[in-house]
C-alpha cells in the first residue's frame, strides 16, 4: 500500500515513462525502481529523467551518484529522501 | 581491520579514497576539497578516441591525477608501486597491514565480488582503500558502499592484476609522511589557478570551454552523420559518462561547487560562495542536457530533445562555464590570494 507521497512518485514516473496505465494496485513501496527487478522496467537513463524530476518538482537535489543508488531504490526510499530534505533546516 | 580508519561514502572513488586516507593519517579533509585540490575539473572530447566504439568525453581529470595533486599541493608523501609479480604485489600489501598501514589500491570493479552483478563493469581504474586482513580475507574500506566489506585474497589479487585498458599492474599507495603543519590556502588558490587555466586558457580546441562548444557541435551533427541509430547511443552513452560514472551528477560540476564554497571558508572570501552558487546552476543544466538527451533517447520528449536543442544547452554550459572561470580566475589571481604554486 502506497502512502500519499509514494503514490504522488509512482504517477509522476508513470507520467515521464509515457505509461498508458495507472500504477497496479499491489505495487509495493519497497518494489526495486531501478533495474531488471523493477515492475516499472526503468533503466539509468530513466533515471536521470527522475532525478531531475524529483528536483523540479520537489526542489530537493539528488547531487550524489551513490546517493542517487540509494535514494532510487524503491518509492519508500524516495519519498523518504524528499521529506528528509523538506526536513531540512534551510542554511 | 584498523578501526580508527575513518570510512566514508562519497560519490567520486579516487577523491573519496583520498579524503579518507589523508584522514587517516590527520589531515581531516573532505571529499569535495581532495576533488578540488585535486584540480579534478576538466573536460574534454575526443572524437578520434574511442572507447567501447564511442568518443572519450570526460568531465574529470585523468584517473591518478587528482589523488597527486592534492598530496602534492598539501605536502602529504606518497608511496606508489606496481608490481609485475602478483604474489609479489600481495606480499607487499600484506607487509603494509601487518604495520597497521592503510593501503589504497587501483582495482578493475570487474573482479570485485562484493558489488552486485549489475554493477559490475570493465573499469580498471577503482580506487579502495585495504584495511585490514582476517584469515584469508581483507578488511576494504570501498567508497562506493556505505560500510567496509570484506574480499578473499585470490578475488582482490584479480582485481588488482586485471587486464586491458587502464590495468592497474598491482598498484597500491600508501602515506609515508604528512607535515606537522599544513595551511590549505595556498593548495586551494594553486588548484583553482589549475583549473581555470585548462578550463579557458588551453589553446586546444578539443579541451576545457572550447571542448565544450566542440561537443555541441558535435552533438548538432551527430544526427546527419551517423544517421538516427548511430546517433541514439552515442547520446545516450554521453549522458552516461556525465551522470554515472562516478561523477557525483553534472559531470563532477555539483562536487567542484561543494569545493569551492569550502575554499569560500578557508580563503575566507564569501565571494567564492556565488561562484559555487553559479557552479551548482550549471551542473542543473548540465542535468537539464542529459533529461532532456535521456528522454530522446527513450523517443518520449516533446520536440525539447532535437539535437539542436540538446547542443544550445551544452553551448549555454560552455558560455557560462567560460564567465565563471574567468571570474573565478581573476579572483584568486588578485593580490589577496596571490600565493599557491
Amino acid at each position: 500500500m502506497l502512502d500519499p507521497l509514494e503514490k504522488e512518485l509512482a504517477d509522476m514516473i508513470m507520467e515521464i515513462c509515457r505509461f498508458q496505465s495507472p500504477p497496479p494496485p499491489e505495487l509495493s513501496p519497497d518494489a526495486a525502481l531501478i533495474g531488471p527487478d523493477s515492475p516499472f522496467g526503468l533503466d539509468s537513463l530513466d533515471a536521470v529523467e527522475i532525478v531531475v524530476a524529483v528536483q523540479r518538482k520537489f526542489n530537493v537535489r539528488i547531487d550524489s551518484q551513490e546517493t542517487s543508488r540509494r535514494v532510487l531504490q524503491s518509492l519508500r526510499t524516495l519519498a523518504g529522501f524528499i521529506r528528509s530534505r523538506r526536513e531540512r533546516p534551510a542554511g | 581491520m584498523n578501526p580508527a580508519f575513518p570510512h566514508r561514502q562519497s560519490a567520486h572513488c579516487e577523491s573519496g579514497v583520498a579524503a579518507n586516507l589523508f584522514t587517516f593519517h590527520g589531515v581531516p579533509v573532505s571529499e569535495a576539497m581532495v576533488f578540488g585540490i585535486g584540480g579534478g575539473l576538466f573536460f574534454a572530447h575526443f572524437p578520434f578516441l574511442r572507447i567501447n566504439g564511442f568518443p572519450l568525453t570526460t568531465f574529470r581529470a585523468a584517473p591518478g591525477r587528482i589523488l597527486r595533486r592534492a598530496a602534492k599541493r598539501l605536502g602529504i608523501d606518497i608511496r606508489f608501486r606496481t608490481f609485475r609479480d602478483a604474489d609479489e604485489g600481495m606480499a607487499e600489501l600484506d607487509r603494509n597491514l601487518e604495520k597497521s598501514t592503510p593501503v589504497g589500491a587501483q582495482t578493475g570493479v570487474y573482479w570485485l565480488p562484493y558489488f552486485p552483478p549489475a554493477l559490475r563493469f570493465h573499469f580498471n581504474a577503482h580506487n579502495l582503500v585495504v584495511v585490514g586482513k582476517e584469515g584469508d580475507s581483507y578488511r576494504i574500506s570501498d567508497p562506493v558502499f556505505p560500510e567496509p566489506v570484506s574480499c578473499r585474497a585470490d578475488d582482490l589479487a584479480r582485481a588488482r592484476f586485471a587486464r586491458g585498458k587502464l590495468a592497474p599492474r598491482g598498484k597500491i599507495y600508501f602515506v609515508r609522511n604528512v607535515p606537522a603543519k599544513i595551511d590549505p590556502a595556498p593548495a586551494v588558490t594553486a588548484a583553482i589557478r589549475e583549473v581555470c587555466f585548462l578550463m579557458t586558457r588551453l589553446p586546444i580546441p578539443l579541451i576545457g570551454v572550447r571542448g565544450i562548444r566542440y561537443l555541441a557541435g558535435q552533438v548538432a551533427s551527430w544526427p546527419s552523420r551517423l544517421g538516427r541509430q548511430g546517433a541514439l547511443p552515442h547520446l545516450a552513452n554521453l549522458i552516461r559518462m556525465q551522470e554515472e560514472i562516478g561523477t557525483g551528477g553534472g559531470g563532477f560540476r555539483f562536487i567542484y561547487a561543494a569545493f569551492l564554497q569550502e575554499a569560500a571558508a578557508v580563503l575566507e572570501d564569501d565571494r567564492l560562495l556565488g561562484i559555487s552558487r553559479e557552479m551548482t546552476a550549471i551542473g542543473d543544466r548540465w542535468r537539464d542536457f542529459a533529461a532532456a538527451g535521456a528522454s530522446r533517447c527513450k523517443g518520449r520528449d516533446d520536440g525539447n530533445g532535437d539535437f539542436e536543442s540538446l547542443a544550445r544547452i551544452v553551448r549555454e554550459c560552455a558560455d557560462r562555464e567560460h564567465a565563471l572561470f574567468r571570474e573565478l580566475g581573476s579572483l584568486v589571481r588578485g593580490g589577496r590570494h596571490a600565493g599557491g604554486k
